[in-house]
């Protein structure tokens, strides 16, 4: 228990509480001494001096009288009096004998003394000198015992509370955290064994543990989405590798069988020379992809003016678009100045381009523009009037490998959009898939050169219009 | 040319040292960092074909790095199977010249090395370009075949240039991607060969005897010869 951090630190504000409280109740006691015996002195020299007064006045008959009166309506039995001669022989007062212990010298002392019926006490007496006579008076110090000792009790008694109180606290929040912690301990040793489902247990009230299990939680939720994805690939890519190495092996096990002549053979091995290209092809796009992923190049970041790389792009591509009869134009305004990866968006625009050209239908039309969204984004939009993609197709098909039915037939490996999602989510903006009716409009966003410093730490920003917005940043809040 | 490879892998270097004897190149061969280095220090050659990653402790880049100390200005061409751009970027920056990434098409190896080679040779970029009785002016941009004179778009214009820089030679698309466009990916598409048949239908439709010439399974090349 003694290894437990809540109670470790739980008896260190008790011990600070105890120190505390002694450093405040000493100077106090001290200083309560110190006026308490000054006012009775005070007030003993006052006595003496009012009997010093009578004798003078009315001589040692008169003092004498003036005790005994005193000493007769006295009912409490605090004050001490005696008058005595040279030989210390009482003549008045309350003490039967003069106090042992007391030298008959004028000055203060503390003595013990049995007063009336109160037992023996301890009393401040103060002697004096009247002629020949001693003059002897004092109180006892019993007024002030209860007033001494509550304060001794209250001191104990805050201590002791303060103890009591500290360890107690120090257990149930021992208790209160282990409990959370045994929860995070399970959860995490349940992610250990493999299952990546498990979430921390989280609450409302924003505590350290509850900070700190948002962010796990944060952080395995990437993990989640990275592992799911690898996984997804890795199938996808026993079936995508397999079809092109399955022609490949039948190819060459066919030549090696039938042996036909040097012509057909050679047409075959063209063959075959061209299914490895389309694996290394794909092999390729992965590694790029693997690379984006991996945020690897934001090193690789430069200002560069994204109309022109798009009016590039549309250059490059206006031959294959006359070619299928498509009309394919260019809209921009003033130069946009962007911070990013000019290859990557090229190929991410190109591969944009690829597909409005693929699905886009003969004397069709495509639009990419390049316009300024808000302060510090970019868009470039791709926009085809093709079949476009279902709603509930807009969210796979960012999916490595992903081929919609549209797809089917056409030339490809189902890499594109995955490397455009891939490519946005670098740059911490979104990739927006919406309708045009009829058509796709494919929208890319980039952080404008100024906002480039920032835009990898912020979240995705909400898109208007009623576009299917693919996340392409998951960022834990 | 006079030709070193330095590379481990014997199915590799068997097949680049046959491909490059057929293609009328004499070839050294070092299977390893230490022989190649001693080749490359001590024999003239035309062009270094570097394996990035060789046996033993002595790796291409750092051979690289000590024949440019050393003052040695061979052209080298990197192989390797590293292909993320930095590697790159980090292959060319040791003071190669240009990188393959394997597995790769031989038509694309002999491509570069001859356009390695040229380039070592010295080219003039003003000097007027000349192919059969195709003509081009690099500096007031004007082209003509015959006496008939062709108007070309600014790419196009890049395009013809750069095959006709390279004239008798066979160019890859992925040359002329990355040299014409700028673009280091593969767009995937055929759409260099439709820049090409336009660029065809400019230069060669109305005459008799064409020039752009599809090369099988490698690429283009201009040429006048037969």
């Amino acid at each position: 228990m003694m290894r437990s951090s809540a109670v470790s630190l739980a008896l260190g504000y008790v011990a600070l509480g105890i120190a505390a409280l002694v450093l405040f109740a000493a100077p106090l006691w001290y200083a309560w001494q110190v006026t308490i015996q000054e006012g009775r002195s005070e007030i003993l020299q006052a006595d003496a001096q009012r009997l010093t007064d009578v004798y003078r006045r009315d001589g040692a008959e008169g003092l004498k009288d003036f005790i005994d009166t005193r000493v007769r309506i006295q009912i409490a039995g605090d004050r001490i009096l005696l008058l005595t001669d040279a030989t210390l022989r009482p003549l008045a007062g309350n003490l039967p004998v003069w106090p042992s212990g007391v030298p008959a010298v004028s000055g203060n002392y503390t003595i013990k003394v049995a007063v009336g019926d109160h037992g023996v006490q301890e009393a401040l007496v103060h002697v004096a000198h009247l002629g020949s006579y001693n003059l002897l008076v004092g109180r006892d110090n019993t007024l002030f015992a209860p007033l001494q000792s509550h304060f001794w009790y209250g001191l104990t008694a805050a201590i002791a509370v303060l103890t009591i109180a500290g360890l107690l606290v120090g257990l149930i929040t021992r208790r209160a955290l282990m409990t959370r912690v045994n929860s995070i301990r399970q959860t995490v040793s349940a992610i250990i064994h493999g299952d990546l489902k498990h979430r921390l247990p989280t609450h409302v009230n924003e505590d350290e543990l509850n900070t700190l299990s948002r962010t796990i939680n944060g952080m395995l939720e990437q993990i989640e989405l990275l592992v799911h994805g690898v996984r997804n690939v890795s199938n996808s890519i026993a079936h995508d590798l397999r079809t092109p190495l399955a022609e490949l092996r039948s190819r060459l096990e066919e030549l090696a069988l039938i042996r036909p002549p040097p012509e057909e053979a050679y047409a075959e091995i063209d063959g075959a020379v061209a299914d490895v290209d389309r694996v290394i092809r794909i092999f390729d796009a992965l590694l790029r992809l693997a690379e984006i992923d991996a945020g690897m190049r934001r090193s690789g970041f430069v200002s560069f003016d994204m109309s022109d790389l798009a009016a590039n792009a549309v250059e490059f591509y206006e031959p294959a678009a006359e070619l299928k009869n498509i009309e394919l134009v260019f809209r921009s305004g003033a130069p946009l100045s962007v911070s990013g990866d000019p290859v990557l968006l090229a190929q991410a625009l190109s591969n944009l381009i690829d597909n409005a050209l693929k699905y886009a239908p003969v004397n069709g039309a495509i639009e990419v523009s390049v316009r300024k969204r808000g302060d510090d984004t970019a868009e470039v939009s791709v926009s085809d009037n093709g079949p476009g993609i279902a709603d509930s197709e807009k969210g796979k098909v960012v999916e490595r490998f992903y081929r919609g039915d549209a797809s089917r037939g056409t030339p490809g490996v189902g890499l594109g959009l995955s490397l455009v999602q891939a490519v946005a989510k670098l740059h911490g903006r979104v990739l927006e898939l919406s309708d045009r009716n009829p058509g796709l409009s494919v929208t890319l966003c980039i952080p404008l050169e100024a906002a480039g410093a920032t835009a990898i730490a912020t979240a995705p920003q909400s898109a208007d219009g009623a576009g299917v917005i693919v996340p392409a940043t998951v960022v834990p809040s | 040319m006079k030709i070193l490879l330095v590379e481990d892998n014997e199915r590799v270097s068997q097949f680049v040292v046959k491909g490059l004897q057929e293609a009328g190149h004499t070839t050294d061969h070092a299977a390893n960092g230490r022989d190649g280095m001693f080749l490359a220090a001590s024999e003239p050659y035309d062009v270094i074909i570097m394996d990035r990653m060789l046996p033993g402790d002595i790796d291409g880049l750092a051979i690289i790095e000590v024949l440019r100390k050393a003052g040695k200005r061979t052209p080298i061409l990197i192989l390797s199977a590293l292909s993320e751009v930095d590697d790159r970027i980090r292959g060319l920056r040791s003071g190669g010249d240009d990188y393959l990434t394997k597995p790769f098409a031989f038509g694309e190896l002999l491509a570069r090395l001859d356009g390695l080679h040229r380039r070592a040779q010295g080219i003039n970029t003003e000097m007027p370009l000349t192919v059969g009785d195709l003509h081009m002016d690099p500096l007031t941009r004007k082209v003509s075949r015959g006496a008939r004179p062709i108007t070309l778009q600014p790419r196009e214009f890049k395009l013809l240039e750069y095959l006709m820089r390279h004239a008798g030679q066979v160019v890859t698309r992925t040359m002329l991607l990355e040299n014409v466009w700028d673009y280091h990916f593969d767009p995937q598409t055929n759409v260099v060969d439709v820049h090409i048949s336009k660029l065809r239908q400019k230069i060669d439709a109305e005459f008799e005897r064409p020039l752009l010439r599809t090369v099988r399974n490698a690429g283009y090349t201009v040429t006048a010869d037969d």
